[in-house]
């Protein structure tokens, strides 16, 4: 059991902040929002830095943090502004090819767990082992969502398992 | 997966605000803060000048059997009275971490009983607004398919904690700082500025004089006139930003005996900025 120095930590969490930012703004599509989820993920790494124990870990370990304090953010805001129906039903998309701007659209229309899934595999290329770290879930449960999110989307599967 | 090459491209096109390596800054700094205190290496116990400290178990002092009561640091000073913790306690409860320390003016002035009370009362409105906070997190969380599963990996920090920034013979001036930190991160300050021996509160004009809001305002807008524009994050005045100080602006007495006056995160700059401290000399 090896400690990360914590300069390590602070210098990656600087380094990589543009990164964070894209990720939660992904979620929150708000500014505000999106600085808020960063700037508390950040303090909670710090906070917590003893829970990791592997520098090699650092990515997936603070991605779960920001992923967290993103859909936690979210929650936080059903109870305050219901979304519109349209943009949850991905159903409601009659092309079954769309143009260049619906697939982006459309990935933040899925369910939560689905979209997690499809933007750190597509979007930040982590693999499914990675992907299985930060959700803490099995490798074969995120190999299904990601299924699941890919037939949502219509788009074949071709090549994204790996 | 070329389907995905537009959305990857659009994504990795977010335009990433100027002000975010100032929080990330900040963030790394409030969660060095939190690590340290839960680590007891509590700086903020380290009070002013204490000419000595000794330890007291405070028994009896109306806690839940559930709180440990901690001992309490207690600074002794010569004159009139002491600032000291009267309730400090670490408890964890429905994944909420509690760390308070609760300070109390030990005198027999009645401003002191006055501040006492306050300052109970402060706390605990802070700790029950927290609670119910959490509580309704919590229903909200399981309304929207959340699972115990889940919910089990969720938690919330809540702190009380006090700084006694100068003290003489007769005075004291100190800051209790009541913060959360969950889904999103809060903080409020109260500060107080006290003279025991005459049983009244210190003001800016009891230091600066009856010019006192002017020597403060041109103070402070000479120094916001000052910071880099890279690193001003002030309002303009008409947008909310600095105008004048007034009866009801905090301040804290530093060991020179220079005011510094202090604006909360958001009052008159982007949450960047985070709290604002202005010293004001004459």
């Amino acid at each position: 059991m090896s400690h990360v120095p914590e300069s390590q930590l602070t210098t990656y969490l600087v380094e990589e902040q543009a990164r964070f930012y894209r990720l939660a703004y992904s979620y929150l599509k708000n500014r505000e929002e999106a600085l808020d989820a960063v700037q508390t993920a950040v303090c909670k790494a710090l906070e917590k830095q003893d829970s990791l124990r592997d520098a090699g870990a650092m990515r997936t370990w603070f991605c779960r943090i920001l992923v967290n304090v993103c859909t936690d953010q979210l929650r936080h805001r059903q109870r305050v502004i219901p979304l519109p129906t349209e943009e949850l039903d991905t159903e409601s998309y009659e092309d079954p090819l769309p143009g260049d701007d619906f697939l982006a659209r459309r990935v933040d229309a899925l369910p939560m767990e689905l979209q997690t899934v499809v933007k750190l595999r597509f979007y930040e290329e982590l693999s499914l082992r990675e992907i299985a770290a930060v959700t803490r879930c099995p490798l074969s449960t995120v190999k299904s969502r990601l299924y699941t999110g890919l037939k949502k989307l219509r788009i074949s599967m071709e090549g994204a398992e790996y | 997966m070329n389907e995905f090459k537009r959305a990857k491209e659009k994504y990795e096109e977010t335009p990433i605000p100027e002000e975010l390596d100032g929080l990330v800054r900040i963030g790394i700094r409030q969660g060095q803060e939190q690590y340290r205190r839960r680590h007891g290496r509590s700086f903020r116990r380290s009070l002013g000048t204490a000419a000595a400290c000794f330890t007291v178990v405070l028994a009896a002092l109306n806690l839940s059997p559930t709180m440990a009561a901690a001992a309490a640091d207690v600074p002794v000073l010569g004159g009139l009275f002491q600032v000291l913790t009267i309730r400090s306690y670490e408890k964890e409860k429905d994944q909420v971490y509690y760390q308070v320390e609760i300070p109390e003016v030990d005198s027999d002035a009645d401003i002191a009983r006055r501040v006492n009370a306050e300052i109970q009362e402060r706390v605990d409105e802070h700790v029950a607004e927290m609670e119910q906070m959490w509580t309704e997190y919590h229903d909200s969380f399981m309304a929207t398919g959340g699972t115990e599963e889940e919910w089990a990996q969720r938690s919330m920090d809540v702190n009380v904690a006090y700084e006694v920034k100068s003290q003489t013979e007769t005075t004291v001036s100190f800051v209790v700082d009541l913060s959360q930190c969950s889904f999103s991160a809060s903080q409020t300050q109260y500060y107080y500025n006290l003279d025991l021996a005459h049983d009244r509160d210190i003001t800016l004009r009891d230091l600066l004089g009856e010019d006192w809001v002017e020597i403060c305002n041109q103070s402070i807008q000479g120094q916001i006139d000052e910071t880099a524009p890279e690193d001003n994050f002030c309002f303009p005045p008409e947008e909310g930003g600095f105008t004048t100080v007034d009866e009801t602006t905090s301040f804290y007495i530093r060991q020179d005996g220079v005011p510094v006056v202090v604006f909360p995160k958001y009052a008159i700059a982007a949450g960047a900025a985070g709290v604002l401290e202005f010293e004001i000399r004459k």
